[in-house]
């Protein structure tokens, strides 16, 4: 299952397992989200590689207003996939607990 | 000899000057090579008051001029060290001959076949931008007298235009008809490899594999399995001579007879018999068929067959790890007609038994140094993974080829087709293991379930993956990389390949410490997932795209992964060492 909402302080909270069958849900709240810079990682298990081409789209559409993404409460699995893939150097990763 | 390039252009009247600059400008246009010859031709005859011209085209690998246009008239060959035409073609230079009948170098041939008679000619040499010769231009007969140093000016003028034209177009031409050719020939392999079997018959105790891989012209190999309804199944395996579409043609050819032959119930010997002789009638001369043709009766366990000239034939024997090598029992298929056939040769074969038909593309496969692979190089192999599954085995047997040849082009097509009778109980193939268990607690189990080829999946593929790793010791780092290879395996099996038929397959293997997990797709191209280039994980976000990371990560995720193709099945097999934890 995967879910994904905007708190009221515009924070992005992914929650679930964001694999490439999900990947267009993320994709379309993201297209209409008013201004997506932070996504809570803390409910998110799993995110595979089409997951992480959802995020480097995120990822570009704020570099073109000079943002950064920031991904906060990344458990070790996928900061090690942020990291193997070299995710980790575009955007501002904070892993569970740092 | 006057050297036409030494006039500067104020020799010239602005008229003419106008007119050349008028046809430089149409030959900037995208003509075909006739056309262009004939603008050419054209504007050399107006610009020099001319009866008649030609372009000779220079052919550098036959040293012969061909003259293409001279309206009317059949083209022309004539070697290219004769005549006028012939010294312009060994000096580069421009000849000016008022009266041709008086100069010895006139080659008067040309006028016999023409029916023309030549006055006057200037011959101006075509070299093109890299100072090559492209042809020879002639015009002859002037209207009002002969060409003088004004003509010989406005004519070279004319030529540099018309060689570097002239020479786009021919450039334009070759790459076009080897294009035509390349697609050609490549309609021609779809053909042929679309006769392949999708995959290997399924006979209870026992195993088959089967691997065609062409050079890059269309090879002349094949090979078929076809199981009849009374349980024998034969096994094709065949190579015409030479390459390219005509031995792929005539290995066509023999697969269909086959099938032909086998639906009206003829017998193994019959078979070899009449595809033979039909060969004999259809084939020119000096081709033939070199063709193994096996029946294999699973009930006895006897390999009956005819080799026409195909061979070494590969018997390993499972008992004493033993390779038998037997050479082909009769002479290749559509050399002669056959008066009278031997009788079958016969392999029995004994619990874990192989048999190997093995082409020469493999044996005669050589390194760089021209060293070749070998009997010993396949036995070696053999005995090394008999007892796995045989499109394994036939997938180390071309990793051990690529590796052996290191870079060296493959210069034969390469089939290879395996035949092993399993052991009373395989670990890993009996039956009655087989069986998807819902859970798997012990050691050593596999599971497996086949899946739609659809992104939906992913639910009950992931679901599929929860319960084979409940198992004691798999922790959440080894659950994740596996979770993530098999995502990303089975997308793109699903995106590169949305037509293939029947299910995808996922198998889950947990032995010796490490999980062995597969996916296997059975009707796709080949399509070597993992020899694809390593993705540039430093790149800024501008230039990077998700695709190509999906395989980087899962060589930092997981062991190994190896693909191997039989049929038309991929498999893509992918190790992941359990740790301590």
């Amino acid at each position: 299952m995967f879910e994904i909402a905007a708190t009221d302080k515009g924070v992005i909270v992914f929650s679930g397992r964001l694999d490439a069958a999900q990947c267009a849900k993320a994709e379309a709240f993201l297209a209409t989200a008013a201004d997506p810079r932070e996504f809570d990682f803390a409910a998110l298990e799993y995110v595979s590689s089409a997951g992480l081409g959802v995020l480097l789209k995120a990822h570009k559409r704020l570099m073109g207003s000079g943002g950064r993404l920031r991904l906060i409460n990344v458990n070790n699995h996928i900061f090690d996939i942020f990291r193997f893939s070299g995710f980790d150097q575009l955007f501002e990763v904070q892993r569970t607990g740092d | 000899m006057n050297d036409a390039a030494g006039h500067d252009s104020g020799g010239l009247s602005l008229e003419k000057l106008r007119c050349i600059l008028e046809v430089t400008r149409d030959l900037a246009r995208p003509f075909d090579l006739s056309t262009m010859l004939y603008a050419v031709v054209d504007a050399a005859k107006e610009l020099l008051d001319a009866e008649g011209g030609t372009v000779w085209q220079y052919h550098a690998a036959s040293n012969e001029l061909e003259m293409r246009v001279a309206r009317g008239l059949d083209a022309i060959r004539i070697p290219a060290d004769r005549g006028i035409v012939g010294e312009c073609v060994r000096t580069l230079a421009p000849i000016n001959v008022p009266d041709c009948y008086a100069d010895p170098r006139f080659n008067r041939d040309v006028d016999r076949s023409t029916g023309q008679r030549t006055r006057c000619m200037l011959t101006l040499p075509l070299v093109g931008y890299d100072d090559q010769l492209v042809g020879v231009l002639q015009v002859v007969n002037r209207r009002d007298g002969i060409f003088d140093a004004d003509d010989e000016a406005v004519a070279a003028a004319l030529a540099a235009q018309c060689a570097v034209a002239l020479q786009r177009v021919q450039m334009t031409e070759r790459l076009v008809s080897s294009e035509k050719l390349r697609q050609e020939i490549s309609v021609a392999r779809e053909v042929q490899m679309g006769t392949l079997p999708k995959a290997p018959p399924i006979v209870p105790g026992y195993d088959f594999a089967g691997l065609f891989q062409p050079t890059d012209d269309t090879g002349g190999d094949t090979y078929d399995f076809v199981a009849c309804d009374d349980g024998r199944v034969f096994v094709l395996m065949g190579d015409a001579t030479g390459h390219g579409i005509g031995p792929a043609l005539s290995a066509t050819q023999v697969r269909a007879m086959l099938r032909v032959a086998l639906r009206l119930g003829a017998s193994l010997d019959d078979v070899f018999r009449h595809i033979n002789d039909q060969l004999v009638a259809d084939l020119s001369e000096d081709r033939f068929v070199t063709a193994f043709l096996g029946q294999l009766d699973p009930g006895s366990h006897e390999l009956h067959y005819h080799s026409g000239g195909q061979g070494p034939l590969l018997h390993f024997r499972a008992a004493d790890h033993s390779c038998e090598f037997h050479p082909p029992t009769t002479f290749p298929m559509g050399a002669i007609t056959l008066p009278a056939l031997k009788p079958a040769a016969i392999a029995p074969l004994a619990l874990g038994d192989v048999f190997a038909l093995v082409s020469d593309g493999v044996y005669e496969y050589e390194d760089a140094d021209g060293k070749q692979f070998g009997e010993q190089g396949v036995a070696n192999v053999l005995r090394q993974y008999h007892d796995r599954p045989m499109p394994y085995l036939l997938g180390r047997l071309m990793d051990a080829l690529s590796e052996f040849g290191r870079g060296a082009p493959q210069l034969d097509d390469v089939t290879v087709v395996l035949i092993r009778r399993l052991p009373e109980r395989d670990p890993v193939l009996g039956d009655d293991l087989f069986a998807a268990d819902l859970r798997s607690d012990v050691e050593g189990r596999r599971m497996r379930q086949s899946f739609a080829r659809s992104y939906d999946s992913l639910v009950d593929i992931f679901g599929f993956i929860q319960r084979a790793l409940a198992v004691d010791g798999i922790g959440a780092e080894a659950r994740y990389a596996i979770e993530f290879t098999v995502e990303e395996l089975f997308t793109n099996m699903v995106k590169y390949n949305p037509e293939g038929t029947g299910e995808i397959e996922l198998a889950i293997e947990h032995a010796g410490g490490e999980l062995i997990c597969q996916l296997s797709d059975p009707d796709s191209g080949y399509f070597d997932v993992t020899a694809a280039p390593d993705a540039d994980v430093n790149a800024p976000a501008e230039q990077r795209r998700p695709g190509g990371l999906g395989l980087h990560l899962i060589r930092r995720l997981v062991d190994s992964v190896a693909y191997d193709y039989s049929g038309r099945r991929s498999m893509i097999t992918f190790r992941k060492t359990l740790g301590s934890i």
